[in-house]
């Protein structure tokens, strides 16, 4: 006997189980068929359309400027570890604290100029205003 | 003279660096506040303030003896990684030129276009990361400072977002440079394996004891030599190139060709003389300098029979790119364990220097060229000295000192670089140099033929006279030919810079 | 513990994976996931040499690699959509007007 077997005994039930109730469910259910059952399931909302539709363009640049600053706070990362024992060893608030808030202070510069360019503001196209008050009349 | 870094806080050595980074912040803060006007004149003239300053204080450094062997030695930051010696500003000097050149010539060539402040931040941002290339002491700032000058230059050569040309180039140098960068990362990583740590000093006194792991350590330093040889446009990534050049925007082209490749050396010099010492990996059987001369001999001789065969003039001068690339390799190939290497690096350093001033010029050329709308092959070059004869007198200067005919500073140069080679032992990397300079005579020739001697095949309707491409390109024609005489110090300047990197 | 040579076997099949998609892919985004397998191989050796050699080095390069990964990506995506704007497609064999 090794550790092994009984990995691969989890293994064999972890596939197994899920197995035998769907087979087991597939016996027993009655055969029903009904249109709603197909539906793609859209949270209780009524579905529109397929799913195969365009994005609009402008998701792009706010996936763009998630991307960049959700990655940023992974290099925040490391400074948070050194923050506490770097204090403790006798550093001083500043120097502890200015190398990261010049770091935000770049991102922030990016940020203002991305938000005068307009980069956050949702342009409206007016054929899509259109459409939407033309579904609500 | 007293030591700089006696008299100032030792942070204000990587100054030059940070004005680079300041001035693109300032760019982009004077265009958040009003987005809506365009002021070409003040936003390049920031930008030419901004590369300027930076210029001479990496100048004043350079002189001053800062981090340098006369007073102290490199001044290390950062538990050193970042080094400030004389290498990085020495190259930190090549950059800022370029940049001021190519922002000044800017002004016209962007003149009608959208986006300005964005172009001058993301040049200025570019040139950043090749200033910070030169200074980088540990593989980490190695690969974020290749990645920092490398993203915005992706972004610039597809400037021209509705020009195909524009876009396919910005598409196909983004694809090369971004297998490239996961090459060298891979690379970096196999060295971190070997040797336990990124920073260079301590990578070379391990990599010596690697052990079992010496196969590895073998395939990351080949890997981290692709990654550069991208940079540097050599082979085996050198493809992106012509494309790149022919496509971006021109004053792109210069800089690219001039100071991202500059700095694609610097970092090139550093990394391979500090972290991978020859006299400790040779005896491992890791001989990176047979594989850059290799590597030198095939880079030049396609360069430069790939741009004997064009027909646009820009894309030769892209093909001769290459070729440059291949004569600057020779700075590392040329290495011996114990010889005289710090006077081979320092002549390829100082033909970087000469060569980001003729290069750019040439290519701003071609960018007042298009932007009189002539044409782009040689033919419609021909009798342009008729009707701008001043510029084609500048555009002479560049190409016969690309060539390496005696009385410009390119000649100095490439002398420099095959005499300090054929010192060493590496007769023949300088024979093979030699012809291919031979060679290129033919094709730099034929732009002055066409533009002096063949007659205009029909009228040129020039327009006004850019001013700001013209004083960048005369800038450029007097560097080149200012080199000339002051070619002794800059080799001087060079082979102390580079001796102290093997000490 | 598993022996580090795995970790080295593992990064480079994840490496040479990428490398492959990258060669015989001509969508310009199944390229840029290409790419990015290739960058978390290098992500892979760093993290299992970090403990390896007992320093976090690795670890924090790797953080960076992750970052600069994700800045790259952000410019590509930003180079594809002005390719499909001009090409109509994100097939990066279209783009070739200019020769080799």
């Amino acid at each position: 006997m090794n550790q092994w077997i009984a990995i691969g005994a989890l293994g064999v039930m972890g596939v197994g189980i899920p197995i035998a109730m769907m087979v087991v469910s597939a016996l027993l259910r009655p055969s029903v068929s009904e249109q709603g059952k197909t539906v793609v399931y859209e949270s209780g909302e009524v579905p529109t359309g397929t799913a195969h539709v365009q994005f609009n363009i402008q998701y792009y640049m706010v996936a763009l400027l998630f991307l960049v600053f959700d990655v940023e706070t992974v290099l925040i990362f490391p400074w948070t570890l050194i923050y506490r024992s770097a204090l403790e060893q006798g550093a001083t608030l500043g120097q502890v604290l200015a190398p990261m808030l010049v770091f935000i202070g770049v991102l922030v510069v990016g940020l203002g100029w991305a938000w005068r360019n307009g980069a956050v503001e949702w342009i409206k196209s007016p054929r899509a205003s259109r459409r939407k008050t033309e579904r609500q009349s | 003279m007293t030591p700089l870094q006696t008299q100032l806080p030792t942070w204000t050595a990587v100054a030059p660096t940070l004005l680079l980074g300041l001035t693109a912040l300032v760019l982009l803060l004077v265009d958040s506040i009003d987005p809506d006007s365009t002021r070409p004149g003040a936003l390049a003239g920031i930008a030419t303030l901004g590369s300027l300053a930076t210029l001479a204080v990496a100048g004043w450094f350079l002189l001053a003896g800062t981090g340098q062997t006369g007073s102290g030695g490199a001044i290390e930051l950062y538990g050193g990684s970042l080094v400030v010696d004389g290498l990085s500003l020495f190259f930190t000097v090549v950059v800022a030129s370029v940049v001021a050149m190519v922002s000044l010539a800017s002004y016209d060539y962007l003149r009608d276009r959208t986006y300005q402040a964005e172009f001058y931040s993301l040049v200025l941002l570019a040139a950043t990361g090749m200033s910070l290339m030169g200074s980088s002491g540990s593989l980490a700032t190695v690969f974020i400072s290749l990645e920092l000058a490398s993203l915005p230059s992706y972004a610039l050569v597809a400037f021209l977002k509705d020009n195909r040309g524009s876009v396919e180039a910005g598409l196909k140098y983004f694809l090369v440079g971004a297998v490239s960068s996961a090459v060298l990362t891979f690379g970096i990583s196999l060295v971190y394996a070997a040797t336990g740590s990124l920073l260079l000093a301590d990578v070379a006194s391990a990599v010596g004891s690697a052990g079992d792991l010496v196969g590895i350590a073998g395939v990351g330093i080949v890997m981290i030599a692709g990654g550069f040889a991208f940079k540097t446009a050599s082979v085996p990534f050198h493809f992106w190139a012509p494309e790149a050049y022919e496509g971006a925007p021109a004053p792109i082209s210069a800089f690219l060709s001039s100071a991202s490749k500059a700095a694609g050396f610097a970092v090139a010099f550093r990394v391979f003389a500090v972290g991978f010492p020859l006299d400790a990996v040779v005896p491992m059987g890791i001989d990176w300098s047979l594989l850059f001369a290799i590597l030198a001999v095939v880079t030049m001789t396609l360069g430069n029979f790939a741009a004997a065969t064009q027909e646009n003039v820009k894309r030769m001068l892209a093909y001769s790119s290459v070729g440059h690339a291949g004569y600057a390799l020779i700075g590392l190939a040329a290495l011996s364990g114990g010889g005289p290497n710090g006077n081979v690096m320092g002549a390829s350093m100082a033909h970087l220097l000469v060569y980001g001033f003729m290069n750019t010029g040439a290519f701003l050329f071609i960018a007042m060229v298009e932007h009189w709308e002539v044409g782009r092959t040689f033919e419609d070059y021909n009798g342009l000295a008729t009707r701008a004869p001043a510029a084609c007198l500048a555009m002479t200067v560049f190409m016969f000192s690309l060539a390496g005919l005696p009385p410009f500073g390119g000649f100095l140069s490439k002398y420099a670089l095959f005499y300090e080679a054929i010192q060493g032992g590496f007769w023949w990397l300088a024979a093979v140099g030699a012809i291919n300079s031979a060679l290129s005579l033919f094709y730099y020739s034929r732009v002055v033929k066409a533009m002096w001697i063949e007659d205009p095949t029909g009228e040129f309707d020039l327009g006004a006279t850019p001013v700001g491409l013209y004083a960048a390109v005369m800038v450029a024609a007097v560097g080149t030919l200012l080199l000339l005489p002051a070619f002794g110090p800059v080799v001087e300047t060079a082979q102390s810079a580079a001796t102290a990197l093997f000490a | 513990m598993v022996p580090v040579q795995w970790y080295l076997l593992l990064a480079t099949a994840v490496f040479c994976i990428g490398l492959f998609g990258i060669l015989t892919r001509k969508n310009a985004l199944l390229f840029l996931m290409s790419v990015e397998l290739m960058l978390n191989a290098a992500n892979i050796n760093l993290v299992a040499f970090s403990a390896y050699w007992g320093n976090i080095t690795g670890q924090t390069f790797s953080l960076f690699t992750m970052a600069l990964a994700a800045a790259e990506v952000a410019v590509g995506i930003g180079i594809i959509l002005v390719l499909y704007r001009n090409f109509d497609d994100v097939d990066v064999t279209l783009a070739k007007g200019m020769r080799w």
